[in-house]
């Protein structure tokens, strides 16, 4: 395997778009639905809560920096811990991946492809996917490093051209569905935040821990202001019970896009800098897939994986009978439970390593 | 590199083969302009759809040029009517693609005209399946006719215009400089019929039903209930506007709605205090009448110099409102003559046109607590404020309080210039 | 069906990657984690013992075809393929010591042997251009017979008649102080006044020299033969560069002659580390080739690699750099060159500052300057010589044109058959009218306009001059006015086509516009398959593709790609040149400051003063 190294920026560019491609998909409404107009303090609280977390899991990772989740598996507990810590990475990113899939394409087909068939929009996305795998992480780095500051542009650009709708009276009631709602019932938004369980697979990429840290604290702080952007204009421009109507929250806000008679409509064109995100989560998704299986099971080469998880992850992508059906599997139980591996897991095996690690040196 | 390459081709080809499911050609396609919904007789609805012709926009000369040589021919009219009967709006797409020959497309519709009749019954499930569909405008206009809208789509006229999209997008963009009717897009339509803090309104269309302008009567103006000796500028409502024109349809005022049910109409002044009160208001000629000499008038262009201020204050289930309006206006004319440019003489003007703005304004305000009992203006959103939870602001029920609402409005306007007339020198005679 | 099934296999079977690993250019001492593309340097004996397996099976590919050379040709001397194996095992000897290259026919004293065998090698009484002058030298009261050999035409007759025939004819019976017994050591000192004249041993390098130009001289009882340069050929003087025009800026170009061109770049850099090293392309052309590169500036590795694949280059006729451009490019597959191909020396020699390597080829008036990224393939001679706002002016407008060719019809497709919605009403409309008659669908009508454009463009190429204007008026009357009133395309098309057109012409780096050209027509496929999805499905690969790839060890992307220091160094817009200080971080350079931090000392004494 070719010895791969990532950057500082491309880190962070990495953390910002897997944090913020669901801004295109859900996130400024799920945070609308479940606190009302108050959705934005449920996001900054939200983006917040999961960098003090981070920044914990920073603390205990550090002395294992270097190591990968999977080979502080093997530290715990040889080759089964490894194993195990292979397979609920694996479960995760297999569970994830297809819902998101099956989304992305759900949406293409929505909004612009109504007639085709949703396995054909899928073959696009899973497409990307395959021949990003082919390619390799450093490919999909690099293109994420250019793509990130230009779809945020443009994603800033729908939140500034929406700016006459703005309207602050829509962000009343200050606490919407109220304070126990946003701070205790929102907690389980967290999993926003899963994709950190893929983070702390890169390390190996990255030399120092300095660096580490700078770029996911800048792509955090990135991710958290565009999340929290994201929910607030969306409310700004839609009051609370309309708000958790639409299905595609920033698709609806370039929809309202109306300067005079000539820039009307323009949803489409933004539709390009979209899919161009979700092709990037998807196959950095992809590629992280295909890398932890092949790390667990010690394997030379990844790319034989290839072909074979495309047709796993196509299939189970069209599993769900509907579009309601994969929206649940994303917003209720992944939303309700993903925390639970990728903050509560890993911070047990960073746990778990340090003690390991404290004990190894004392005998 | 090569296997790569020869991957990605037979992708590509892949997706070539399996075809183009959702391609269409654009002259393949009808694009609706205009449509407008009736009650049906014979069903529950009633379709009108004006398609534009796209014949009427290919340049004059091309290749056809020869047979149409002698004596050009008039400019073929550049949109078609079509109406049919339907249960529901989609399946009213459905007729019309059995007989016109392209696909009917709406991704281009500008208007959407309902007619007052259905428009007071509920018209909320018509405009929620409008929303749903992708290819619909968020922002299409939202009109209401004052009659029936099969009739006003048969009798619009595009007389300064080809082009019918033009033709409604200006028409509907006049509030800027006319302020008889406001922007109503349907987005906001349908924001402010879900809305627990304020209320929709649609632009107010109709078909004009004078034919001559020496039929008109005074009667059909509103000028009497304002207490007013002949009827202003704005004292009347789209399809009573003494005009003689071409085309036959104007807008003007505006359906005030209370949720998705229209409950009343305002006219054309009644707007202007509404985009008032709301700060929507850009600028517009108003008549004020003369302070001193009766019969005669000031002519003022008002502007709205800030955003009006809202305050409510409930005492017990009474909501107290009191708006702060702050205009500024230029003097067009001054029909008596009176040196009002002077700066001891303006205060007297501005306090008589602020008294006529604001008893035109407490007036439409009553109106619409007595008579629409809907709050269009948004007043909700100032008692919002006051709340933490949703749970305490649905349980609150502005919509409900407001009918019993008390007013207090204060109207601060300031004459900022005379045009180019400095001192007012009377004509010898 | 075998290769169906071959093809098959090796698509669904994964097989072991035999390639050895990419050239990672080394990075400089001080450069720790800073930079992303970290130095990888592998134990360079296993990558050269891989790439030499790679060689030798190449060589068995070629064992194939030689005998049919044998055949056909009569050469002089005796293997050819024997020599060219040789070649190929001694690659890396012969790159420590290329005088070790010897005929193994060695010369003889005889001289009447060696005009027979001249004459075998060069097939005289056939072959009519070449010169075979039989004289004999006065020499200490004997007379010994000699001969010379060249190319008519090659050689400037007058100075072979002054100053070799003349000389050794004539002067020789002048009584010569010299002392010297050995009659070639007294030819080289007393007689023959040539500047650059060389005594060779071996038949290869004779017959090297004669085929280049100079003339041999073979005198009886000399082992030796002299071969004296009289390169005489005629060639084009220096012009205008033709494909890059500037309207400020040196107007010299390249021409076909290797020494001048190599001076033309000493001539701007007057550098005494500017080093011009010759290396010999073609087994058997042997066309001399310079790889220039300024020693104290220039990355070791980066110099090492480049030498590594001319070397590597085994051909037998080199006729243009175009064609090394080919050989030595990492990827033959990816869509946008890696090599910059440039005619002006004023360019090569910016690069040549930056830490770039030129090669220039003889014959070719386009030298290749490597690594290239692809902001050097957008950026234009111009740009440096303009004041900067202007130069950002150009570099915006050339970004739109490059937009332009490469999307523009995709995207009309796209919008057109998917996306109906955001196009202006009237717009729309008015597209609807004009496609009224026509009764293609978009996608078609498209490709046929592009496609007569392309003809159009290629037959502009090849037109005899005079014709030239002609073709022009009957394009753009026959394809635009006709088609429309024939009603087989719409006008709108046009535009669309003629915008794209301009657009591909404004691109400054030729290549490139080729390249933005053939993908266009799969932007066109894309946006009639699935509207913009598929346009920027076809976007991501190519970025991804284009991410991947490398231009001699440097990221094509970079600074951008893996996002290296100078990232707001003015690759998309230019920077103020007082502030380009440093060298392109990328090519890990061994000088950094390309002047000093404070460029402009005069700001700083005036304030002091």
């Amino acid at each position: 395997m070719e010895k791969i190294s990532i950057g500082n920026w491309e880190l962070s560019a990495l953390v910002i778009m897997s944090f913020c491609t669901k801004i295109f998909l859900n996130y400024p409404r799920v945070m609308s639905e479940s606190a009302g107009s108050a959705g934005w303090i449920l996001s900054a609280y939200t983006s917040l809560l999961a960098f003090v977390i981070f920044t914990f899991m920073l603390r205990l990772y550090k002395k294992n920096y270097g190591m990968d989740l999977i080979d502080l598996g093997e530290l715990i507990g040889g080759a089964p811990g490894r194993i195990i810590t292979g397979v609920v990475i694996i479960s995760f990113l297999i569970y994830f991946i297809p819902v998101n899939l099956r989304e992305f394409s759900e949406n293409m087909k929505i909004i612009s492809l109504v007639i085709s068939p949703i396995s054909f929009v899928t073959l696009f996305f899973l497409g990307t996917m395959i021949l990003a795998a082919y390619f390799g992480l450093e490919a999909i780095t690099r293109v994420n490093a250019i793509a990130v500051p230009v779809i945020s542009a443009g994603f800033i650009l729908i939140l500034v051209l929406v700016g006459q709708l703005y309207d602050f009276s829509k962000l009343m009631p200050w606490f919407g569905t109220g304070l126990q709602e946003i701070f205790i019932g929102g907690l389980p938004k967290l999993s926003y935040f899963s994709e950190i369980i893929i983070f702390f697979m890169l390390p190996p990429f990255l030399k120092k821990f300095n660096n580490f840290r700078k770029s996911s604290y800048i792509g955090f702080v990135f991710a958290g202001s565009f999340l929290f952007l994201s929910t607030l204009v969306f409310l700004l421009v839609f009051e609370y019970p309309t708000s958790t109507e639409s299905f595609l929250p920033i698709f609806q806000l370039s929809r309202l896009i109306n300067y005079g008679r000539f820039l009307q409509r323009g949803e489409s064109v933004f539709l390009l800098m979209w899919s161009f995100a979700a092709m990037l989560y998807l196959s950095f998704g992809f590629f992280m897939l295909l890398y932890t299986f092949k790390k667990t099971l010690k394997l030379e080469y990844y790319k034989p994986l290839i072909m074979p998880f495309a047709v796993i992850i196509f299939s189970l992508s069209l599993t769900p009978p509907n579009l309601m059906s994969a929206i649940k599997l994303d917003t209720v139980y992944f939303l309700n439970w993903g925390w639970l591996i990728s903050f509560a897991f890993t911070t047990l095996v960073f746990i778990a390593a340090g003690i390991k690690k404290r004990k190894g040196k004392k005998e | 590199m090569k296997k790569l390459f020869l991957l990605i081709l037979i992708f590509m080809l892949c997706c070539f083969l399996s075809s183009c499911y959702d391609r269409a050609e654009i002259d393949d396609q009808a694009f609706v302009i205009a449509f407008g919904l009736d009650k049906g007789k014979t069903n529950f609805l009633r379709m009108t759809f004006q398609i534009a012709v796209p014949s009427a926009f290919g340049q004059e000369g091309g290749g056809s040029s020869g047979e149409s040589g002698e004596g050009k021919e008039k400019h073929p009219k550049s949109v078609t009517i079509t109406t049919i009967e339907s249960p529901t709006v989609y399946s009213g797409f459905n007729i019309v693609n059995t007989y016109v020959s392209k696909q009917l497309n709406l991704s281009h519709t500008k208007v959407l005209i309902i007619s007052s009749e259905l428009a007071k019954e509920n018209m909320g499930m018509y405009i929620n399946a409008i929303h749903r569909g992708r290819e619909f405008r968020n922002t299409m206009y939202i009109c209401v006719c004052d009659g029936s809208a099969e009739e006003y789509l048969k009798n619009v006229n595009f007389v300064l215009d080809i082009s019918p999209s033009k033709f409604y997008e200006e028409t509907f963009a006049s509030h800027r400089y006319t302020s008889f009717t406001a922007n109503t897009q349907l987005i906001q339509f349908i924001s402010r019929a879900k809305s627990k803090s304020i209320n929709p309104v649609a632009i107010l269309v109709g078909v004009d039903r004078i034919e001559k302008l020496d039929d008109y009567s005074k009667e059909n103006t509103n000028y009497k209930e304002k207490g007013r000796e002949n009827y202003f500028g704005g004292d009347f409502a789209a399809g009573n506007i003494p005009k003689e024109y071409k085309n036959k349809t104007s807008a003007m005022g505006l359906a005030v709605f209370d949720g998705a049910k229209m409950v009343g109409m305002m006219d054309g002044a009644e707007t202007r205090y509404y985009l008032m009160l709301t700060g929507e208001y850009d600028y517009s000629y108003v008549t004020v009448p003369d302070p001193v000499v009766e019969n005669k008038f000031v002519l003022l262009n008002v502007k709205q110099s800030r955003k009006p201020r809202h305050n409510v204050v409930m005492e017990g289930d009474t909501p107290k409102i009191s708006v702060k309006i702050m205009l500024e206006a230029d003097i067009l004319s001054i029909q008596s003559g009176i040196n009002y440019e002077d700066p001891e003489k303006v205060e007297e003007l501005e306090t008589a046109s602020e008294e006529f703005f604001k008893k035109d304004i407490v007036r439409l305000l009553e109106k619409t607590t007595k008579v629409f009992k809907s709050d269009i203006f948004g007043f909700g959103k100032s008692m919002k404020w006051k709340f933490l939870t949703q749970k305490e602001w649905d349980e609150f029920s502005w919509h409900d309080k407001y009918p019993n609402a008390q007013f207090d409005i204060e109207v601060d306007l300031k004459i900022r210039r005379p045009g180019l007339i400095l001192r007012t020198a009377q004509f010898e005679n | 069906m075998a290769l169906l099934r071959k093809t098959l296999k090796e698509y669904l079977f994964f097989t072991e990657p035999d390639k050895p690993d990419d050239f990672v250019l080394e990075e400089g001492k001080d450069e720790g984690n800073e930079s992303c593309n970290d130095a990888v340097k592998d134990g360079s004996g296993e990558k050269r013992e891989k790439t030499e397996k790679v060689r030798k099976s190449k060589g068995v590919i070629k064992k194939l075809f030689t005998p049919e050379r044998e055949d056909t040709a009569c050469y002089g001397y005796d293997s050819n393929a024997d020599n060219s194996e040789k070649n190929e095992s001694d690659v890396k000897k012969e790159s420590k010591d290329p005088e070790s290259i010897k005929r193994k026919t060695s010369i003889s004293k005889d001289v009447a042997r060696n005009l027979e065998y001249m004459r075998k090698v060069y097939n005289v009484p056939l072959n009519g251009d070449v010169v075979i002058r039989e004289f004999e030298i006065a020499f200490k009261d004997k007379t010994i017979p000699a001969f010379s050999i060249f190319f008519d035409g090659l050689v400037d007759r007058m100075l072979v008649n002054e100053s070799i025939l003349k000389p050794l004819m004539l002067l020789s019976n002048i009584e010569i102080k010299g002392k010297e017994d050995d009659i070639a050591d007294y030819v080289q000192k007393h007689i023959l006044p040539q500047s650059q004249m060389l005594l060779e041993e071996s038949y290869e390098k004779v017959i090297f020299g004669i085929n280049y130009g100079c003339c041999a001289i073979f005198i009886d009882g000399v082992d030796k033969v002299f071969v004296a340069d009289a390169k005489g050929w005629e060639h084009r003087g220096i012009e205008r560069p033709n494909a890059e025009l500037v309207i400020q800026g040196p107007q010299e170009g390249f021409g076909e002659i290797l020494r001048i061109n190599t001076a033309l770049i000493r001539k701007i850099l007057k550098d005494e580390k500017l080093i011009v090293e010759d290396i010999l392309i073609g087994e058997r052309s042997k066309t001399p080739c310079s790889m220039l590169y300024i020693k104290d500036i220039v990355n070791d590795s980066l110099v090492q690699e480049v030498r590594r694949r001319l070397k590597g280059v085994k051909i037998d006729h080199l006729i243009d750099s175009g064609e090394l451009e080919q050989l030595i490019e990492d990827s033959t597959y990816l869509p946008t060159p890696q090599v910059i191909y440039t005619e002006r020396p004023d360019r090569v020699s910016r690069y040549l500052a930056n830490g770039r390597i030129a090669i220039i080829v003889s014959g070719s008036p386009f030298a290749l300057v490597v690594p290239a990224t692809m902001w050097n393939l957008f950026h234009a001679t111009e740009d440096e010589y303009v004041r900067f706002p202007y130069a950002n002016l150009l570099r915006v407008v050339r970004l739109f044109a490059i937009f332009l060719t490469l999307l523009l019809p995709g995207i009309y497709i796209a919008i057109t058959n998917y996306h109906h919605e955001m196009i202006p009403t009237d717009l729309l409309l008015a597209i609807e009218a004009s496609r009224e008659k026509v009764p293609f669908p978009s996608v078609f009508e498209l490709l046929i306009m592009e496609v007569s454009f392309e003809l159009i463009r290629e037959a502009g190429i090849r037109i005899p001059g005079p014709i030239g204007p002609t073709l022009g008026i009957v394009g753009a009357l026959i394809l635009g006015q006709a088609a429309v009133s024939a009603n087989i395309v719409s006008p709108i098309l046009i535009i669309i086509v003629a915008v794209t057109g301009i657009g591909s012409f404004a691109i400054p780096n030729f290549s490139l516009a080729y390249s933005f050209r053939l993908q266009r027509f799969a932007y066109i496929a894309l946006g009639a398959t699935a509207g913009f999805l598929g346009i920027s499905f076809g976007l991501f690969i190519m970025f991804l593709w284009i991410a991947k790839a490398k231009s001699f060890g440097v990221p094509v992307l970079v600074p951008y790609g893996p996002t290296t220091a100078d990232v707001n160094k003015g690759n998309i817009f230019r920077n103020p040149t007082w502030k380009q200080n440093r060298r392109p971080d990328d090519l890990n350079v061994k000088s950094k400051n390309s002047q000093q931090e404070i460029s402009r000392q005069w700001k700083i004494n005036e304030e002091e003063n």
